[in-house]
């Protein structure tokens, strides 16, 4: 019984992972990094398979799991200072951008997410690319609704300022040729 | 219905499908006659639409296997070094270098660091010897470069180039053969205006991919290392951690371009 109740889980939760993955490369750019994380989260996941209450989509679960383990690495970094993780060799970054083919629009936009803060990030994709909602987002993150949306628009709004920038200075490189 | 004033929270809202079904109407109107508001409200969905298009082709990519495996537990499992010398690599490139005991501590845990460890410790351990002598550092110098790197190619049977590392301000001392834990090492000395130096260490040798920074646990200076079936490099030196980094990306990126000619 055990063991067939273990495999509805593990192919409940083998459904998921292409969402999981979609996260992770939002919050991350870098596609091993992200890899990493949902490997991680995964990990994580298979040992603790008492907490998901079956009946339920693991989803939220999931997802949970993931922001925990993203938070963590981004204080551990940001204590030394920075708050990304950059890929160390250029010929992988290159072999494995956020998206493929990315062009100029869209390479400003991933570089734009990635400037925005963690906790900003991490409220602004689980709603705008993931499709939650606030109620549910704020669960996730483990945020009162109201910071969950003050997060959402200063995202949002930092998004559109970096965006801006972004264009302003690709203007100006123009003008420069 | 009672008309309550809206602001541009409620853009979000709307956007986000939270706006609750009996205020839509009135908020429609209050958008119309705001234009402001109007053009900010288009704006913010042109990105959100930007940024769903952006990310939703992961969710067509096949999965990595290793995810799979790590669900079904078979297999062979990702090495563990993997996540941690990601951290490690990335905070270290950005900040000072006080962390060196933190780091040391961090790979000290047992987690995935042999070889590589071993060969940044190799490498930090030359780079102490060698470019803290100020009279001979090296053995042979670098003025006659065709020379330098033919004798440190035989001797460690690699193609070795000497990166120009010019553009970061550095110009090549020379080099001299280091031994390696049996194996044969090349080590190439860098000084900048200011004197400081920095190292390439170079061997054939290394059993698995891997990339990180490297600080013994008493301080001193960082190695920013990579290593691969049959090759490891370590750049040593204590600079700024953002130099460093640059400065190892900007050498390592040679030595492989370098090795890839022949």
């Amino acid at each position: 019984m055990r063991s067939r109740l273990m495999d509805d889980k593990k192919a409940a939760i083998l459904q998921e992972i292409p969402r999981l993955r979609r996260y992770a490369r939002a919050l991350l750019r870098d596609r091993d990094s992200a890899d990493d994380l949902v490997q991680d989260s995964l990990e994580r996941a298979l040992l603790r398979m008492d907490n998901w209450r079956t009946g339920e989509s693991p989803r939220r679960w999931l997802f949970t799991i993931m922001h925990h383990l993203f938070i963590d690495q981004m204080r551990k970094v940001s204590r030394r200072g920075e708050a990304a993780i950059l890929p160390l060799e250029a010929s992988e970054a290159l072999a494995t951008p956020a998206i493929q083919a990315e062009s100029v629009a869209s390479r400003e936009i991933v570089d734009a997410l990635q400037q925005i803060s963690p906790d900003r990030r991490a409220a602004l994709v689980m709603v705008a690319i993931e499709g939650f909602s606030y109620a549910e987002a704020a669960t996730m993150l483990g945020v009162p609704a109201g910071t969950l949306m003050s997060r959402i628009a200063r995202g949002r709004e930092e998004l559109r300022g970096l965006l801006d920038d972004q264009a302003r200075r690709r203007a100006i490189r123009i003008v420069e040729k | 219905m009672s008309a309550r004033s809206f602001t541009d929270r409620d853009i979000h809202l709307a956007l986000d499908g939270e706006l609750p079904e009996d205020e839509r109407a009135a908020y429609q109107i209050w958008l119309e006659a705001n234009p402001d508001m109007k053009a900010r409200s288009l704006r913010y969905a042109a990105d959100n639409a930007a940024l769903r298009n952006l990310f939703a082709g992961v969710l067509e990519e096949p999965v990595p296997a290793r995810l799979v495996t790590a669900v079904n537990g078979e297999g062979p499992r990702r090495k563990q070094a993997t996540p941690w010398w990601r951290m490690v690599a990335a905070a270290s490139l950005l900040i000072a270098g006080g962390l060196g005991g933190y780091l040391a501590g961090m790979s000290g845990l047992g987690m995935g660091g042999d070889s590589d460890d071993r060969m940044a410790q190799l490498a930090i351990a030359a780079h102490q010897t060698f470019a803290s002598d100020k009279n001979r550092p090296v053995e042979v110098d670098g003025s006659d470069q065709a020379y330098l790197t033919g004798w440190l190619s035989k001797r460690t049977g690699l193609t070795l180039v000497a990166p120009d590392l010019s553009k970061d301000g550095f110009t090549l001392l020379g080099g001299r053969l280091v031994p390696a834990d049996g194996a044969t090492a090349a080590l190439m000395l860098y000084a900048d205006a200011d004197g400081n130096r920095i190292s390439v260490y170079v061997v054939a040798e290394g059993t698995e991919r891997s990339k990180g920074t490297f600080t013994l646990a008493s301080g001193g200076p960082e190695a920013v290392y990579w290593q691969d079936e049959g090759y490891g490099c370590a750049i040593v030196g204590t600079l700024p951690p953002e130099q460093m980094g640059t400065v190892a990306r900007n050498a390592y990126k040679q030595l492989i371009a370098g090795a890839a000619r022949t």
